[in-house]
């Protein structure tokens, strides 16, 4: 039985992968439907409930600035808003929100309703339908066919999946839901390279029976943070704090003496988890000489009393559960409502996938989020974002587009997946991005938006915001470098004041700023930046919105601080960056015989073979490609286009 | 924004050849770094009669001929600057450091090559011998920089590198776990680690340059029982050719080393603790360190006494693997009718008459000539030194980040980019192992 609507886009799956690729197509006019297995659930967060955090936050504020919809919804459901990192450097500060999850599903749910052009539909997804190495569409459960020459696949941990409770397992995408085997099955049949990964939740707990006086209270920061660059402080809801307390030797006890029994620990499970969130199974095995381990209590919501005790994730049967939860410090009369668990799931090999998310085997086939063997909402939902963009591209045959590792986190997520693939799942940390100093949350807007504009992502307010934003930036910097504080005024002797030490001659605010000691709020007291801050303010007043001129305003000297103390250091990296810029560019023809090449080892050749890195700049970081192959390889590409004139693919590299 | 490719420094001979040392330099920067080392205008393809002068403190360092071929009339394509000077390692090494001050790098093997091809200056069908004389440079300068890294340098980078990671996993574990108590974020504690790592990059810094720790040329291992003559064939080896002797601290047993000069060509030789199975540990050591050096070394002179009929079976065994670099020596001939020199396919010496010395540095000398020789320990050694210079300036700048301004993201950028240049000598150590290395070290895990 067809549908009789055909569509552009198919999004399989409506978590947060699935739902920033449905809005992200519909809102770039495609005809999009979203099959979900179960329309509650969209939106859902299955494990933590938070959004944001070192790495994480900054894709956040990447899919903000490219129009997606978590930064706006963390905003409209963060119930304690913390900026971590917050007396380091602004490269390495990040914003983090406790979630309510009804809030926060609520947000997404009515975002994927309200939006133009995005259909929603329930029901399981069996099997794709494909014509040789096409897709055509997707047929669901019960025998129904969509049709759509792009599907976007974001099915998260439900392929095959088999969650483990101590010594008992079952089927299951997540506690609640089915697994998709039908799907997991017909997908396994296709050409594409499957392993097995497992990840953990801890057990949630009944906020009511914990004693919250032996813990020590982790209040939000005050003033507010705010995740969209569009938001604002007043669409926060009610505020609550966490708790954190640690586990005793008697917790450490009771798990050491039932570690066989933990389905992790057992051997039971296929699959490698992540290193950086290991089970409290894990904990305790490899750091034995600790005696307590930290964790944190966040609660799960307004609405509810259950809280989520962030750092014992386990897989121990139910009773050693109970037993371990209840030697934790405050945690002596706990009532677990939820019983944690571990779940192993299908996942694809991401060096399949080209850099737009489509996978290289089966045209207009994209792979997003968890089933990529990434970990977190963020990552996902950065990946839903480029595969929904790509999507579209491809059906109005434009060319493609994805960031580069310069220019986003997003674009780091997706070179490291298709260059390296992932052993665990693979999940964001600064540490990740060579750049980390330009890429930073407080300009991923100046980076991003102007793009997103190009490819149609975002509404007319934000870009009005970010072309004044950029102007004002660019036209005070220029003025502050003319500002002088003469050394006869009373400016300088608040100066000095500040830096303890004489200023004897003329110095310009732009040198100023440069100083660690000073900051843009001490500056802006000064008489003679009034006048740059009227300016400003004024500029800003034609977007007749208070709240976000406000922000603004801050945003704009923040960037001119920033700015102003990282100058070395950017011009540095952007030095770097232009010297990988020719080889970033270097595209390699799809079709290249990289046997022909002598003196190229033949496990290179393999590994070139398998990957066809679209350009050298890809080339260079697969692991084991050396300057000298390089050398070689682009020797032999000179050769292979003297000679027979080979037309290379078409720009398609979001090379601007 | 496209930028200009770099502009390349590298040695066109091999050192210790000839008299002359010839340093070539490709690219933009050729114009400016003519002014200042040369002080005269350059006229194209005209052989000027030169003083090169060091950019860093405007001595004189050479007297010689510089040549200036204006791109795209020139080998690569690009600007070309030759220096054509009086060869010598410790005068190359001063003009290929000046030269580096001013902005350019030390060319990657084959790079001068393979510019000349991709600015269309050689043929198409010469690719593939591109392609080899690529690939056969970087082999050999990877088996040069092996060679250059001895024993006690190789240990001293090794911890130093380690020192450096430790610090990196510190720093990042507390900008990419704040929430974490890791306790790591102690600035006293990480000066004082840091300022240890800057101490100990000076320090090798320095006897680096004074060339103790870095060799060229090749190397030669004497081997032997012990009373066949190895030390009295060292010392004569050094006194004629009025080289260095030093002794390589560490081992229980000395192994002497001395730097040897045929001619203008290097030679290390080195006498080791002398093989034989060895019975206690402190033995043991020593005979491994022999057999490490066998290995290593180019040449192999294995020196017998002439009396003796029966070569040690030990020694024989152990060197079965290396034939080819063999040379034997029988020593002590002053008593017997043998006459010294090179015959019956081993030279015949009495080291301590000083018989059949000359004879024997002909034949090495011979050895030598009859290898090839490309890019040479000689760069390979500079090459190792700008790596080390700079992964000091980087650490030193951190400290200044981390000590005035307690900015941690960019002392860890100063370090990120100080471990990127000494992977340039240790092999790269990536973020992967950067993350495998703070999962293993910390408990984190939310």
């Amino acid at each position: 039985m067809n549908f009789p609507e055909h569509f552009d886009v198919i999004v399989v799956g409506g978590g947060h992968a699935g739902t920033e690729a449905a809005l992200a197509a519909a809102r770039m006019q495609a005809n999009v439907l979203l099959v979900t297995h179960n329309i509650e659930t969209i939106g859902q967060m299955s494990c933590n409930p938070a959004i944001g955090g070192i790495g994480k936050g900054h894709l956040v504020k990447e899919i903000d600035a490219l129009g997606g919809i978590m930064g706006q919804a963390a905003d409209l459901a963060g119930i304690q808003f913390r900026t971590l990192n917050a007396s380091k450097g602004p490269a390495v500060r990040a914003t983090r929100a406790q979630a309510c999850r009804v809030l926060y599903k609520n947000a997404i749910r009515n975002a994927v309703e309200q939006q133009a052009g995005l259909k929603v539909f329930q029901q399981p997804i069996q099997d794709l339908l494909l014509e040789k190495n096409k897709v055509i569409g997707v047929m669901t459960q019960m025998g129904l066919k969509f049709y759509a020459p792009t599907v976007v696949l974001t099915v998260g941990t439900f392929l095959a999946g088999k969650i483990h409770i101590g010594e008992n397992h079952y089927g299951g995408g997540r506690a609640g839901d089915p697994a998709s085997t039908g799907l997991a099955e017909s997908l396994r049949g296709q050409p594409f390279k499957v392993g097995r990964l497992k990840t953990g939740t801890p057990p949630r707990i009944d906020g009511r029976s914990l004693d919250y006086h032996l813990m020590q209270a982790q209040p939000g920061d005050s003033p507010l943070p705010v995740f969209s660059f569009m938001g604002k402080v007043s669409e926060h809801p009610q505020q609550v704090p966490c708790y954190i307390t640690h586990t005793t030797p008697e917790t450490h006890a009771i798990i050491e003496a039932n570690l066989k029994r933990s389905a992790m620990h057992s051997g039971n499970i296929e699959g490698i988890g992540p290193r950086y969130c290991p089970s409290i199974e894990d904990k305790i095995v490899r750091f034995k000489d600790k005696d307590h381990h930290q964790l944190f209590v966040e609660p799960e919501g307004l609405f509810t009393t259950e809280i989520y005790p962030n750092g014992i994730s386990t897989s121990l049967p139910f009773e050693v559960q109970l037993a371990f939860v209840r030697s934790i410090k405050g945690f002596a009369r706990a009532h677990i409502t939820r019983p944690g668990y571990a779940i192993e799931y299908d996942f694809f090999d991401p060096r399949q996938l080209q850099p737009t998310l489509e996978t290289k085997p089966i045209s207009g086939l994209f792979f997003a989020g968890q089933i990529n063997g990434t970990t977190g909402y963020e990552e996902a939902a950065a990946q839903g974002l480029i595969a929904g963009i790509n999507a579209v591209l491809k059906v109005q045959a434009k060319p493609a587009w994805w960031p580069k590792r310069s220019e986003a986190y997003i674009g780091v997520l997706i070179d490291d997946l298709i260059t390296h693939g992932t052993l665990e799942p693979y999940r964001m940390f600064t540490s990740r991005a060579e750049y980390r100093l330009l890429l930073r949350e407080d300009n991923a807007d100046l980076r991003l938006t102007p793009i997103a504009q190009q490819l149609g992502l975002i509404d007319q307010k934000r870009y009005q915001a970010l072309q004044l934003k950029q102007q004002l930036i660019e036209a005070q910097q220029k003025k502050l470098t003319q500002l002088w504080v003469r050394p006869d005024t009373q400016a300088k002797a608040q100066l000095e004041a500040l830096l303890g030490q004489a200023l004897n001659r003329e110095v310009s605010i732009s040198a100023l700023l440069k100083r660690p000691e000073l900051d843009m709020p001490a500056l802006l007291k000064l008489p003679i930046m009034q006048a740059a801050l009227g300016e400003v303010q004024q500029a800003l007043a034609p977007l007749d919105d208070v709240q976000l001129s406000h922000q603004l305003q801050q945003q704009i000297f923040g960037q001119l601080e920033i700015q102003a103390k990282y100058a070395g250091y950017i011009a540095k990296q952007e030095l770097d960056i232009a010297k990988s810029a020719r080889l970033e560019a270097t595209p390699i023809a799809k079709d290249f015989d990289y046997t022909q090449i002598s003196g190229l080892s033949r496990e290179v050749v393999e590994k070139l073979c398998s990957h066809r890195p679209p350009t050298i700049g890809m080339a260079s970081r697969i692991a084991g490609v050396t300057p000298a192959a390089i050398s070689l390889l682009l020797v032999y590409l000179k050769r292979a286009n003297g000679k027979t004139h080979v037309s290379l693919e078409p720009q398609q590299l979001g090379v601007e | 924004m496209q930028s200009t490719p770099d502009t390349i420094v590298a040695l066109a001979t091999p050192a210790g050849r000839g008299g002359v040392g010839i340093v070539r330099v490709s690219g933009a920067k050729v114009g400016a770094i003519g002014q200042k080392m040369l002080k005269q205008a350059l006229t194209p393809r005209l052989a000027q009669h030169s003083h090169f002068y060091d950019p860093i403190d405007n001595q004189v360092i050479d007297l010689g001929i510089a040549l200036y071929f204006k791109g795209p009339h020139s080998f690569t394509g690009e600007d070309v600057l030759e220096f054509q000077g009086h060869g010598g390692p410790v005068i190359l090494d001063r003009l290929i450091n000046g030269i580096v001050s001013l902005g350019a790098r030390l060319a990657r093997p084959g790079e001068f090559t393979e510019r000349a091809f991709l600015n269309g200056k050689l043929d198409l069908t010469q690719a593939e011998a591109v392609a080899d004389l690529i690939d056969s440079t970087t082999v050999e300068a990877a088996s040069s920089a092996l060679k250059s890294l001895q024993g006690a340098f190789s240990t001293a980078i090794t911890e130093i590198n380690q020192q450096v990671i430790h610090i990196r996993v510190w720093t990042e574990a507390a900008l990419d776990f704040p929430d974490e108590a890791l306790d790591t974020w102690q600035i006293q504690q990480l000066l004082a680690q840091l300022r240890q790592v800057i101490y100990a990059l000076q320090q090798l810094l320095g006897q680096a340059q004074q060339g103790c720790l870095l060799r060229e040329g090749k190397t030669a291992v004497i081997v032997g029982v012990p009373n066949a003559g190895k030390s009295s064939l060292l010392n004569i080896l050094a006194g004629e050719a009025r080289a260095i002797v030093t002794e390589v601290p560490g081992t229980t047993r000395d192994v002497l080393s001395a730097q040897l000069n045929i001619e203008g060509v290097p030679l290390h030789i080195l006498d080791t603790a002398g093989l034989r199975a060895a019975t206690d540990i402190v033995e043991q050591e020593g005979v491994k360190r022999a057999e490490q050096a066998l290995v290593q070394a180019d040449y192999i002179l294995y020196v017998q006494d002439v009396h003796d009929t029966v070569p040690d079976p030990y020694i024989v065994a152990k060197l079965s693997p290396y034939q080819e670099k063999v040379i034997k020596i029988f020593n002590k001939i002053d008593l017997t009718e043998h006459s010294p020199g090179v015959h019956h396919n081993a030279v015949y010496i009495s080291a301590k008459q000083g018989l059949g010395i000359a004879p024997l540095q002909k034949h090495l000398l011979q050895c030598m000539n009859h290898t090839t020789f490309s890019e040479g320990q000689f760069m390979a050694r500079r090459r190792h030194l700008v790596a080390l210079e700079r992964a000091l300036a980087y650490c030193q700048e951190g400290e200044r980040q981390l000590n005035s301004y307690h900015a941690a993201e960019l002392l860890a950028e100063e370090l990120r980019m100080a471990s990127q240049a000494l992977g340039e000598i240790t092999g790269e150590f990536t973020t992967e192992d950067l993350l495998g290395r703070i999962f293993s070290s910390f408990c984190i895990g939310k």
